[in-house]
């Protein structure tokens, strides 16, 4: 099929894979449970077929959309990116997907979206996360028009060349290889351009240890921990964290002039 | 009296089986990949978790006896005091080996740097004067009065172990309000306690 027959990808990275069970076994996904096995344990829970993606806001062509009308197979690409978890810890996936650019460039923005907003299902009656109050749900997440324009930014449907898991986000996800992992936000089903920049959840909740911007960086430490070095699931000992996971020549430029230490 | 005897014989094998059995079963884990994707994490919040129960649980001895007059409880008390030293001791040496590796240079920039290290780290030394004078002689030689007294730095102990169970705790602190919430229930018991001795 169109998912494991996907072409490979210049922007991929040839180090080794993070296996399957890992993957899909240690996830931060709190509207199926806040432990790391939470969300495979209770997989189940997440409904994704009929699944709707509404794309609304300052875009010339909005509306409410089946996933099957979203996802064109002929843009469908493997590309195997670094994921550097904000708690230190860090996968190499081969995901499966098509750049958002070319999903926003469908709708046509209009002069006025200088941001997205992503919002992730809300189903209180069958996710037992979202029956506790831990985050202020829905689950939301945000970028800058250029940021979400940039090639590196996927769309992700699938994974080792299956759909999506369920812990993973399924039906599909943001992935946003040169950000802390909280920003690639799991089963969206509502892409909202706007001209104001938006308050993502954990921003909302704790904005001096969740930046809006949280581009990986060893230089500056989330309050609490450092951000220096990171454990790669599957290697023993821990490892140096790059500027940007690894991104810098990619992405650098998005951020010319600004203060990473203010914009965190 | 032999019944007694079997009943305290007995809840010093029960504590020596609840503590050690964990051990045992953390090291096949290990070795049998049985650990989940971070083994090392997993560990290292086993320990410390695992450790912060059983010092609630040795300090939650005074107050059982109190309520039960069954002096088991206070005969196993160094006994399960020690095993929680141990413990937390293991929680620092599997932070410090399996987290850090082993690098100094890192372990001694987080101990200066993190607060939560801090507090924890502070939470541990504070208990090595008590696992150090728990003997029967040291007891002695202290005195009564001032060996109670140095061993109430179990609450302060404790607490600074809520602390930094709290510091590291994202969103969800569900299990940090439970050890803490004992923690409270605890002192105010040996609080109330303590007015109503001295009427």
């Amino acid at each position: 099929g169109a998912l494991d027959e996907a072409p490979g990808s210049g922007l991929s990275t040839d180090e080794p894979l993070t296996s399957l069970d890992d993957i899909t076994s240690y996830n931060n996904f709190y509207e199926l449970g806040t432990r790391k096995r939470d969300p495979s344990d209770w997989a189940h829970q997440l409904q994704t077929d009929p699944w709707t993606l509404s794309i609304e806001g300052e875009v010339n062509k909005p509306g409410e959309f089946d996933l099957s009308d979203v996802i064109r197979p002929d843009e469908l690409e493997q590309r195997i990116y670094r994921l550097r978890c904000v708690e230190a810890w860090s996968m190499v996936i081969p995901w499966v997907g098509f750049e958002l650019r070319k999903l926003l460039e469908r709708h046509e923005p209009t002069d006025r979206a200088k941001y997205v907003v992503f919002e992730s299902i809300h189903d209180p009656d069958n996710l037992r996360g979202q029956r506790r109050g831990i985050i202020d749900w829905p689950y939301r997440e945000g970028l800058r028009m250029d940021e979400a324009m940039h090639p590196l930014t996927l769309l992700a449907v699938g994974l080792y060349g299956k759909p999506m898991p369920n812990q993973n986000g399924a039906p599909i996800r943001l992935v946003v290889p040169w950000k802390y992992g909280f920003k690639s936000i799991k089963s969206i089903v509502r892409i909202r351009l706007q001209e104001e920049r938006p308050v993502s959840a954990w921003e909302a909740m704790s904005p001096e240890e969740y930046g809006f911007y949280a581009n990986v960086n060893p230089h500056v430490d989330h309050p609490r921990w450092s951000q220096a070095r990171e454990r790669r699931i599957g290697e023993p000992g821990r490892r140096e964290t790059l500027m940007f996971n690894g991104y810098e020549e990619e992405v650098a430029h998005l951020y010319e002039g600004m203060d990473l230490e203010k914009h965190f | 009296m032999d019944h007694q005897k079997t009943a305290i014989h007995g809840f010093r094998v029960l504590v020596l089986v609840a503590c050690a059995t964990p051990a045992l079963w953390l090291v096949w884990a290990w070795f049998n990949a049985g650990l989940g994707a971070n083994p090392a994490e997993a560990v290292v919040h086993f320990t410390g978790r695992f450790g912060l129960a059983l010092l609630l649980a040795t300090i939650a001895l005074g107050p059982a006896f109190r309520l039960s007059g069954w002096v088991g409880f206070m005969v196993a008390r160094r006994q399960l005091g020690l095993w929680a030293f141990f413990w937390l001791v293991a929680h620092a040496l599997a932070w410090m080996g399996l987290d850090q590796y082993w690098d100094w240079p890192w372990i001694w920039q987080d101990l200066w740097g993190l607060e939560y290290i801090r507090y924890g780290l502070a939470g541990l030394v504070l208990l090595v004067p008590l696992a150090l004078t728990s003997f029967r002689a040291a007891q002695q030689a202290l005195g009564r009065s001032r060996w109670q007294w140095l061993h109430r730095l179990v609450y302060l102990s404790a607490a600074l172990g809520v602390v930094h169970f709290w510091i590291l705790t994202r969103a969800d602190y569900r299990d940090v309000v439970i050890y803490g919430a004992v923690l409270a229930a605890l002192a105010a018991f040996r609080l109330g306690c303590a007015v109503v001795d001295r009427r």
